[in-house]
Parts: structure tokens; C-alpha cells; sequence
């Protein structure tokens, strides 16, 4: 397969008075085209750091991200937000949603921004709600969903262009175990029925168990990779085992 | 720390908003101290002049009738015991030619220097006074001088002017005070011997003003009484004083009215600044509740915002107000709409305006006070604030503020010696704050259709924009509710102005039938005159129109009145006269068969005169006649006072009253001779005979001259109100970006580039704009049709007049300026980053 998002030596430094905090410290990264990569770490490793440099949200102090040959890390804002328009889909933990739109608006805002009129694409906004179980609510508002819902919409909306790469970071952080497990598996199927690629943050290892590869952050740098490969058990006590031998 | 450092360091986190509102606040207070210091100084100014124009004269003894005073008259005034000093001032509006193409409208004054120096100062700024040595010596105003590009030395030539006289000259420039007051300045003061016999007919002496010895004024009076055989009135330095007063066109009550506006807009301001701060504190004091901060505490802490707020604001307000006034009344000055010199800082006006400030902007205060009062503790813990608050929950206390700030208005009124009617100031006022509040109410539905063009050009900007709006609708609505007011005052004032100058129209064509005219500048004999203007190549007829002063006899006593006589039949055909009672063919025929009068609707309302009834006219010291009302007209020529002529047939003026003399000539034009040829042709004749050519579009000009500068000064202080509603729209968008940062965080990682960021922030404000101007339109139309319906009938007879122009420019203003006002907080929208807000919850 070949390689569709790859880091090459990313620093990320940030400024905090008269030091310097490096949240990011020389971190290389391949992923594959279809790869359902995990990156795990503990609170303040610099996991969100890596997915935001990842996704072009940020600038690397120094580095480079390639997003399906694209080195954007060269580019100029525009051209970045671009790429990252055609390419990626966002899930974060909380508040994805615009509380103003609807629930369909809010899934519908990939083709808004895009410029598209979003009529044309009201057959695949029915097909996304439909998919995460949502058509019943489309016409509701954000805050008159439940948490999970309310993740549901935001995964629907990450995939509504059908991106390339898909970052989710703790999309289930904020969720109960049965939850986070639809996610999961929202999450699993897309993997499965588009090859789509996913990079998922989080620090639960049951979640961690669904990708084919696991990285272990510390401190700012990958401490380990733990292969897992494809399977659709999901089981997480081999991960479990190798993350005790890690001393995690 | 203490709590109050809480207030403080609120004010101090936004230094931005902050800055802002303290500038809105000031703005507000700059126009009311500076319209107040500007009303003050016309004041002064009126009182200044019309005491220059007496001098140390006590009595002015004016000729009744457009003959004059004899020189035997004048000699025998001089002589009565008790009159120190007489000095007689003769008058004609005359017409000033430098070449044959440039030609000017004057009032020429004759004076005589040496009894001048004993009675009035004469303020020569530069050259010298008249001297009998050099009689073609002459004066002009200062600025009038300045304005025509005219100095010293220059010669110029008197219209109509006899054989052999010779041009005059400059010898002085005085200032624009005692006679510089008259006319707006297009005064020329003459030698009175040489103003006397410049023309064929000689130009008369008009008033004898009276320097008396000390406690002789009655015995003067008694003896002017007794001894005086020609008709005569006797005037004094308050007459004066009300006469150009009255010419001031209303200029206290509007820029009351403004400076009102102005301030009511600060207070939108104060109350939605302080609303939103208290809104993005919630958590805070919510916080500040449960460690056991009482909700006095926290009403404390944001009335200490709002006083910190009103004080700096309306001290910074008064200092600018300064700078403000001192520009207004040079604005003032120069389109001589209103007569002001001098800037009076006096401190009471000052001190006034601040305090009203103060008390406004802690009003507005209370509001969002009792809002942070209501937070409970358990606010702390809720996650988010909640959108689209309720309106309905602010309504009542927005009202309260809009009646509080127009009940300071009617407190602070007396003090501003407006002489318009209070009560209707404050009506405008009232419309234009409630109407703004209605607009408020009605954002949201309006916004759905006011949005979709916008939606249409910026896209998914616009669509998000226009969403926005409904966040926090309490918020929205006293923004496009401060953008409005200014917006609304500028299309009422554009429509009032419009409508003024559709009546104008109307007046002059309903008096001045075939639309052509030529005043003569002095009264002459009728036939003498007729050949010489029946005569003007392409005429197809000429009417005089003949005046005399006379009076009215009502309730015993004698009223002075002007007596106006026409023609009827041409009348009649041409389509003159605008009868609001009476049958129009009726009240022509009555006038022909004689004994009949047409009285102006002012005077028919006043006396209740209706058609049928009699009225006794007279000429001074002369038995009456009884005439019978034949009908009422709209309009009529023009009195010295309001009321304007009562009309009879020309016959009758000259058989009961002996008028043969007129100064008016209304003149048509043949069909099909070009206007402009046919304009030249009566201009040429009116030349020759002295005199000057008039149009109805000319007139009508004129008439809408004072009012269209008033408006444009207005027009400025409105916009003044504008550009604080900007401020207003920075403020909340500034607000909304930063609230929304997680949002636009979110909006950025999906694709969204930093130029939709700020198309979408500048959309919601051209949104605002939009909805403010369409909603400003609506609302100074309300205002401007209740002025034109409360008026009195004559003002405003043509109705309400549309300016379309205006109410576009309005629309587009609001948009533009909305949009430039978003320019700043759609910036801090685009430098939103993405990863700090993603980061601030994970
Ligand atoms: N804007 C910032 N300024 C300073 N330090 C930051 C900033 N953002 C992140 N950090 C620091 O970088 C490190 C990594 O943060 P982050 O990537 O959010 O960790 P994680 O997502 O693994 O919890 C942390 O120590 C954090 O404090
Ligand atoms: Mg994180």
C-alpha cells in the first residue's frame, strides 16, 4: 500500500514566557493508504499536537507533512485550508457542532464551505444521517442531542465528502463505554467499506484495539509501535499485554 | 484585591470594547454639548444683533406704506423735544452688477454717517465707514465680501441705475452683525443722498430710528402720536429681536431633537456593551455568587463599570463637544441659515450636557446590572451559555430606558429655549426610539428575507452569517436598534425636506401664475409700467400685482395685515390660487363683481373666518370697508408677519384703497418660445427697469435654500449618530468572534479558508446594515409623516414627498457602514487560530 499522510522530523515548539515548551520532538510517521492507525499516549504527551500538524491544522516549528503527496508544510494558508478541504475529516471531542444549524446543516457544512449548494446534496446528507442513525432528528438542534448523538453528527459531517484521512481526536472521551463503542464502530465501517484511512487519538486502549497499528506517545516522541493488524474482533487484551510490557 | 477591583479589571480585559463605548458615550455627549453651546450662541447672537441694529436708538418709527417718510416727516421726528439724536435708514432690494452676467440680489440700506456715529456702532473689520465726501463710497459684510471675491477698491454697478450714476465702491467691510445681519448678509450700505437719487423713482426713507433723552419716552411717543400725519408703526429693540429670531427656522428644537438621538445611542451602546460583558461572565459571577458574593455585590460591581464608563465618557464627550460646537458654528456661519457668532462656552451648558450623559449612560447601565444581579451560583456550573436568548424577558426594560431618556429630554428641554413646540420634538423623538425598539422586535423574521441576497452573494458566508444573528437576539437587536436611529433621522429629515420643498413648489406656482415674474424692487404706477413689460419679446401676458399695507379690524381693535390685488380673470385661466373653501369660479366671479376679499388659510383658521362671512379692511387713518370672504386660499404672497395677503381684484384695490402702484409683475411665456430665450428676455427688461427677474423654480429655490443647508447640518449630526451605531456594530461582532472562536475553529479545520472567516463576519454585519437601513426607512418615514401631518396646514400642503434618492443612499449607507464596521472583528475572526481554540477543552 502505498504511503498517504507521512511526518518527517516534526517539532512543534511552543513559546510559554521566557522558555520554551516542546510539545513535539522530532516525531516521523508513515500511514497507509487505508491504514487504521491509534495514537495513544497519556494527558500532555503531545498526541493532539501530532494530529493537528497531521491534519494542517498547525505549522510545524520545523518538519514536514506530506498529505497524499501534497508537502504541506510548504504551502500558504489558503493553499493548506484547501487541502485540507479535499483530503481530511476533523472529529473532536466536544462541541463539533455549530449550535445554530441543524443537525442536516451541520453535516451539510463540508459542501456549504466548499461553495456547493447543499440541495444537491441532500440525498447524500439523508444517506449520512441514515448511516449513524440520526434521519429521525435531522432537523433538530445541536443541543437538543445527546452527547453521542451529538458525535454521531460531527462523524457523519467528517465523512461526508468521503476525505481521504479521517483524524478523530478522543471522539469517545467524552462518552460511556456503549457509546464510544457505536462510534467505534462507525468509525471501523467506514475503514472497512471506503479503505478509508483513520488516525484515532485517545487514551482508552479498548478504542486503541480497533486500529491495525498502534503508536505509543511520550513526551513528545513516539516511544513505540505496536502492529496489531487487521482484525475484527476488536479485542483489546493483546494490547493491553504489550502496552504492560511498554510499563504503561 | 477588593471586589471593586473586579469592575475595573473587567473594563481593562476588553480594552478594545472599552475604548469603544467610552468614544459612543462621548460622541452622544459631544452632539448634545455642542448643539446646546451652538443654540446658545444663535441665541446670543439674535439678541447681539438686533441690539447692534438699534444702537442706542430706543424707538424705531417705521414707515407704514411702501412710500416712505418725507424729508419733512423726518425733520419734524428730529425735532420733537426729548429725541437727542435721529437717524434715518432708507431700503430698497435692488440687484448688484459686476459684468452683465454676474449679477447679485441686495438689500441696499442708505444711511446717513454723520447721524449714524451718534446712534449704532458700526464693526468695520477692514477699510473705513461711509464718508458724505465720497458718495459712491460703499459697504458690504465681511463675509459676503469674502465669499463673492470682493475687497476694497472694487467697483460695482447698481441695476437700473439712473443715467450718469456712477458705479460704487468698496470703502469698507463691517461684521456681520447689527445691519451685516440682515438679508443673510447680501447687504450693501450706502451714502442716502446718493442711494436716494440713483433710480428714477427716488428710494424713501423707511424708518427714523430715536435716540431719546433719559425718561422721555412717552412724551416722544405722545407727541409722535399727535403730530405725525403719515401712517407709521412704532417698533423697539424686542421687535426686532423676535423678527430675526423667527428667521432662525426652528434651529434649537431640531438640534434638540439630535443631540437627544445622539444621546440615545450612546445609551444603546453603554446598555448592549455592558450586556455582553455580563453575558461572557456569567460563569464568573457565577462563581463570584458561590464563594458568597451577594447579588447587591454584583449589581455594584457593573454599575461601577457603567459610572466608570459614563464619567469618562462624558468627559471626554464635553471636551469634544467643544472642538464639535466650534465646528458647528462655523458651519453655521457659512450657510447663513442661521444667524451665530461667537462660540459661548459657558459652563452651565457644558456641565448640562454632562450630566445628561451621566444620567443616561448609568440608566442604560441598570439594566445589564440587574441581568448580572439575576445570575444564580449554579450558572457556574452549566457548560455553555445558552443562544437566542429571549428578547421578550428585555423588552419591558428596554422601553423603560427609551421613556427615561425621553423624559430627560423633556426636563432638560426648558433649559435649551427651543421655540419650536416642545411637544412635537419630543413626538419625533418618541416615534424614532419606539419605532427603533419595534425594529428590534422584528429583526429576526426581517433578517430571514433582508439575508437571502446576501446569502445569495457570499454563500455559505452569508447563510452563516445571517444564522448568527439569531445567537443573541437581545444583542443583535440593540445594535441594528443603535445603527437605526441615526439611519431613521437622515430619511426623516430627507423626506420633511422634501415635502417643504414639493409645498414650495406648489406655493410659488399656485401665486406666481405663467411661472415668470419680475419685482421691481420699488413700488411704480401700474399703467406707466405695463407697456414696457407686455413688451417683453415672447410674453403672452403680464399681471401686476399690486400690495398695501392696511389693516384688519377685528374685535375693535386694528390688526396690521397686507392687501394684495390681482387680477381675477387671469388668475382664473392661468390655474392660480389653491382654494382649500369656496368654489374656485365663485370666489373669481366675486372678486371681479367686487366687494369681495380671498383671506389665506392661516388667517381663516386663526379668526374663523369661513366663506360668506365680512371683514372691515381699512387703510391707516382711513374709513373701512366691508369686503365678504369669496374664499380661503392655500396660499397667498407674503406678509412681513405670517400670515400672508388678503386678496381683492385690482379694481377694488384701486377704487377703495387707492393702490395704483405695484412692485410684483407675474409674467407667461408664449408656447413655443424656448424658456431660456424667453428667461433672458424678461431678464433684460427687469435690468432696465431696475428690477429683477424672478422664475417659480427660482423661488422655490430660494425658499428650500435655508432649509435644504439646515438639513444638510443635520444630516451631519445624524450621521454623527451613525457613526456611533458603528461602533456599536464593531463592538458586538468583536464580542461574537471571540465567543464563537471554538466555532470558527471548527468551521477553519473543515476546510474553511481565512477569506470565507472574514466574508462570513462581514456579512452578518452588511446583514445588520441592511436590516438598519431597511428598518430606518420605515420608521423615519413614520416620523417625517407625523411631522408633515401635524404641521400646521400651509408648511407642508403638498403632503409627504418621497425621496427615493434618499431613502437608496440610506440602505446602501447602513450596509457600507455595518460593513466597514466589520472589517475590524472579521480580521480577529481570520486570526483566530485553530489549534489553540481546539486545544482549550481537550
Ligand atoms: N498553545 C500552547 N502553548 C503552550 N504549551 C502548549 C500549547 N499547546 C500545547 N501545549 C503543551 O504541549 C504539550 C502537549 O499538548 P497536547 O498535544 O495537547 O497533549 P495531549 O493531547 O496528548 O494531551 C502539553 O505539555 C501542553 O501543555
Ligand atoms: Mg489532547
Amino acid at each position: 500500500m502505498p504511503a498517504i499522510l507521512e511526518a518527517r522530523d516534526l517539532v512543534k515548539r511552543y513559546p510559554v514566557g521566557p522558555r520554551a515548551v516542546d510539545a513535539l520532538r522530532g516525531v516521523s510517521l508513515t500511514v497507509d493508504e487505508g491504514e487504521f492507525v491509534a495514537i495513544m499516549g497519556t494527558s500532555g504527551s503531545g498526541k493532539s499536537t501530532m494530529l493537528h500538524l497531521l491534519g494542517g491544522l498547525d505549522r510545524p516549528t520545523s518538519g514536514e507533512v506530506v498529505i497524499d503527496g501534497v508537502n504541506i508544510s510548504r504551502l500558504d494558508d489558503e493553499q493548506a485550508t484547501l487541502t485540507r478541504r479535499a483530503k481530511t475529516g476533523f472529529v473532536f471531542q466536544f462541541f463539533n457542532l455549530i449550535p445554530l444549524l441543524t443537525v442536516a446543516e451541520n453535516v451539510a457544512l463540508p459542501f456549504v464551505i466548499a461553495g456547493e449548494s447543499w440541495a444537491q446534496h441532500r440525498a447524500r446528507v439523508d444517506e449520512l444521517l441514515e448511516m449513524v442513525g440520526l434521519a429521525e432528528k435531522a432537523a433538530h438542534r445541536p443541543d437538543q442531542l445527546s452527547a453521542g448523538e451529538q458525535q454521531r453528527v460531527a462523524l457523519a459531517r467528517a465523512l461526508a465528502t468521503e476525505p481521504a484521512i479521517l483524524l478523530a481526536d478522543e471522539p469517545t472521551g467524552n462518552l460511556d463505554y456503549t457509546t464510544g463503542t457505536e462510534i467505534l464502530d462507525l468509525l471501523w465501517d467506514s475503514s472497512e467499506r471506503l479503505g478509508q484511512t483513520i488516525v484515532l487519538v485517545t487514551h482508552a486502549a479498548h478504542a486503541a484495539a480497533y486500529a491495525d497499528r498502534v503508536l505509543v506517545v511520550q513526551d513528545g516522541a513516539i516511544l513505540d509501535e505496536i502492529a496489531l493488524g487487521r482484525r475484527r474482533d476488536h479485542e483489546a487484551r493483546p494490547l493491553i499485554a504489550r502496552l504492560a510490557a511498554l510499563g504503561l | 484585591m477588593r471586589l471593586g477591583d473586579v469592575a475595573w479589571r473587567g473594563l481593562a480585559a476588553r480594552p478594545l470594547r472599552t475604548a469603544l463605548t467610552v468614544l459612543g458615550v462621548a460622541l452622544g455627549v459631544a452632539v448634545l454639548a455642542a448643539t446646546l453651546i451652538a443654540s446658545q450662541a444663535t441665541t446670543e447672537t439674535v439678541r447681539r444683533a438686533a441690539q447692534e441694529l438699534y444702537g442706542s436708538a430706543e424707538l424705531r418709527v417705521r414707515a407704514f406704506d411702501a412710500e416712505g417718510f418725507t424729508p419733512r416727516s423726518v425733520t419734524m421726528l428730529r425735532q420733537i423735544p426729548g429725541v437727542l439724536n435721529a437717524a434715518a435708514v432708507s431700503e430698497k432690494r435692488g440687484q448688484v452688477a459686476v459684468e452683465p452676467d454676474r449679477v447679485f440680489p441686495m438689500l441696499l440700506l442708505g444711511l446717513d454717517p454723520a447721524d449714524e456715529e451718534l446712534i449704532r456702532p458700526h464693526r468695520v473689520a477692514s477699510g473705513t465707514f461711509l464718508d458724505p465726501g465720497q458718495p459712491e463710497g460703499v459697504l458690504l459684510t465681511e463675509r459676503w465680501a469674502r465669499d463673492n471675491g470682493f475687497g476694497i477698491g472694487d467697483e460695482l454697478l447698481l441695476n437700473g441705475r439712473r443715467q450718469g450714476v456712477p458705479p460704487v465702491r468698496v470703502v469698507g467691510l463691517v461684521a456681520d452683525t447689527g445691519f451685516g445681519a440682515l438679508a443673510s448678509g447680501s447687504v450693501m450700505v450706502l451714502n442716502r443722498p446718493f442711494l436716494a437719487n440713483a433710480f428714477e423713482i427716488p428710494v424713501p426713507v423707511r424708518y427714523v430710528d430715536l435716540q431719546l433723552a433719559p425718561g422721555r419716552g412717552d412724551e416722544v411717543q405722545a407727541a409722535i402720536d399727535a403730530g405725525f400725519t403719515e401712517p407709521f408703526v412704532i417698533e423697539t429693540v424686542a421687535d426686532a429681536e423676535l423678527q430675526l429670531d423667527r428667521a432662525q427656522a426652528g434651529f434649537a428644537g431640531l438640534a434638540f431633537l439630535f443631540s437627544i438621538v445622539a444621546l440615545a445611542v450612546g445609551a444603546f451602546l453603554v446598555a448592549n456593551t455592558l450586556g455582553m460583558t455580563v453575558a461572557e461572565r456569567t460563569r464568573e459571577i457565577g462563581l463570584l455568587r458561590a464563594a458568597g458574593t451577594t447579588s447587591r455585590q454584583v449589581l455594584g460591581i457593573v454599575l461601577r463599570q457603567g459610572a466608570f464608563l459614563a464619567l469618562a465618557g462624558s468627559v471626554a464627550g464635553v471636551l469634544l463637544g467643544m472642538l464639535v460646537a466650534v465646528a458647528l458654528i462655523a458651519f453655521l456661519q457659512s450657510t447663513r441659515a442661521v444667524l451665530v457668532t461667537g462660540v459661548p462656552f459657558h459652563p452651565g451648558a457644558l456641565l448640562l450636557a454632562a450630566l445628561l450623559g451621566i444620567a443616561v449612560t448609568l440608566a442604560a447601565a441598570a439594566l445589564p446590572a440587574l441581568a448580572a444581579a439575576r445570575v444564580s451560583p449554579l450558572d457556574a456550573l452549566r457548560p455553555s451559555r445558552q443562544p437566542g436568548r429571549r428578547l421578550g424577558d428585555r423588552l419591558p426594560w428596554m422601553a423603560a430606558l427609551v421613556g427615561g431618556a425621553v423624559l430627560l429630554g423633556l426636563l432638560a428641554y426648558p433649559l435649551d429655549r427651543g421655540r419650536g413646540s416642545p411637544a412635537g420634538v419630543l413626538l419625533g423623538a418618541g416615534i424614532l426610539l419606539a419605532g427603533t425598539l419595534l425594529a428590534a422586535v422584528l429583526l429576526q423574521p426581517t433578517s430571514v428575507v433582508v439575508g437571502r441576497p446576501f446569502e445569495w452573494l457570499f454563500g455559505a458566508e452569508g447563510l452563516l452569517g445571517r444564522a448568527n444573528l439569531g445567537r443573541d437576539r437581545v444583542r443583535t437587536a440593540l445594535t441594528v436598534g443603535a445603527l437605526t436611529i441615526g439611519l431613521a433621522a437622515v430619511v426623516a429629515l430627507g423626506s420633511v425636506s422634501a415635502s417643504a420643498r414639493a409645498t414650495a413648489d406648489r406655493w410659488v406656482t399656485s401665486i406666481l401664475p405663467g411661472g415668470y415674474g419680475v419685482r421691481l424692487g420699488v413700488a411704480d404706477e401700474v399703467d406707466a409700467i405695463r407697456p414696457t413689460i407686455e413688451g417683453i419679446t415672447g410674453a403672452r401676458l403680464a399681471t401686476p400685482i399690486v400690495e398695501t399695507p392696511a389693516v384688519v379690524i377685528r374685535g375693535g381693535a386694528a390688526h396690521e395685515a397686507l392687501l394684495a390685488g390681482i387680477d381675477p380673470t387671469v388668475f382664473q385661466d392661468e390655474g392660480a390660487l389653491i382654494f382649500t373653501q369656496g368654489r374656485r369660479s365663485a370666489a373669481f366671479e366675486a372678486l371681479r363683481r367686487g366687494g369681495a376679499v380671498l383671506v389665506p388659510e392661516p388667517v381663516a383658521v386663526r379668526d374663523g373666518l369661513s366663506v360668506g362671512e365680512g371683514i372691515e379692511v381699512a387703510l391707516p387713518g382711513e374709513p373701512s370697508h366691508r369686503l365678504e370672504v369669496a374664499g380661503v386660499v392655500a396660499y397667498s404672497l407674503p406678509s412681513r408677519g405670517a400670515d400672508g395677503a388678503l386678496l381683492v381684484s385690482l379694481a377694488e384695490a384701486r377704487e377703495l384703497f387707492g393702490v395704483t402702484r405695484g412692485e410684483l409683475w407675474a409674467v407667461a411665456r408664449q408656447p413655443g418660445v424656448p424658456e431660456n430665450t424667453f428667461r433672458s428676455a424678461v431678464m433684460e427688461t427687469a435690468l432696465g427697469l431696475g428690477g429683477q427677474a424672478l422664475t417659480a423654480a427660482d423661488l422655490a429655490d430660494e425658499l428650500g435654500r435655508t432649509l435644504g443647508r439646515l438639513v444638510g447640518l443635520f444630516d451631519v449630526l445624524a450621521l454623527l449618530a451613525v457613526l456611533i451605531g458603528g461602533l456599536g456594530v464593531v463592538n458586538t461582532l468583536a464580542m461574537g468572534v471571540g465567543e464563537r472562536a471554538r466555532e470558527i475553529a471548527i468551521l477553519r479545520s473543515h476546510g474553511m479558508t481565512v477569506g470565507q472567516v472574514q466574508a462570513m463576519v462581514v456579512a452578518e454585519a452588511a446583514i445588520i446594515g441592511a436590516v438598519g437601513g431597511l428598518a430606518a426607512v420605515g420608521i423615519g418615514l413614520l416620523v417625517a409623516w407625523t411631522t408633515v401631518t401635524l404641521a400646521g396646514p400651509r408648511e407642508f400642503a403638498a403632503g409627504l414627498a418621497l425621496p427615493w434618492g434618499v431613502l437608496a443612499a440610506v440602505v446602501l449607507l447602513g450596509i457600507g457602514v455595518a460593513s466597514v464596521a466589520g472589517i475590524y472583528p472579521a480580521r480577529a475572526a481570520a486570526r483566530t487560530s485553530i489549534t489553540e481554540n481546539l486545544r482549550h477543552f481537550e
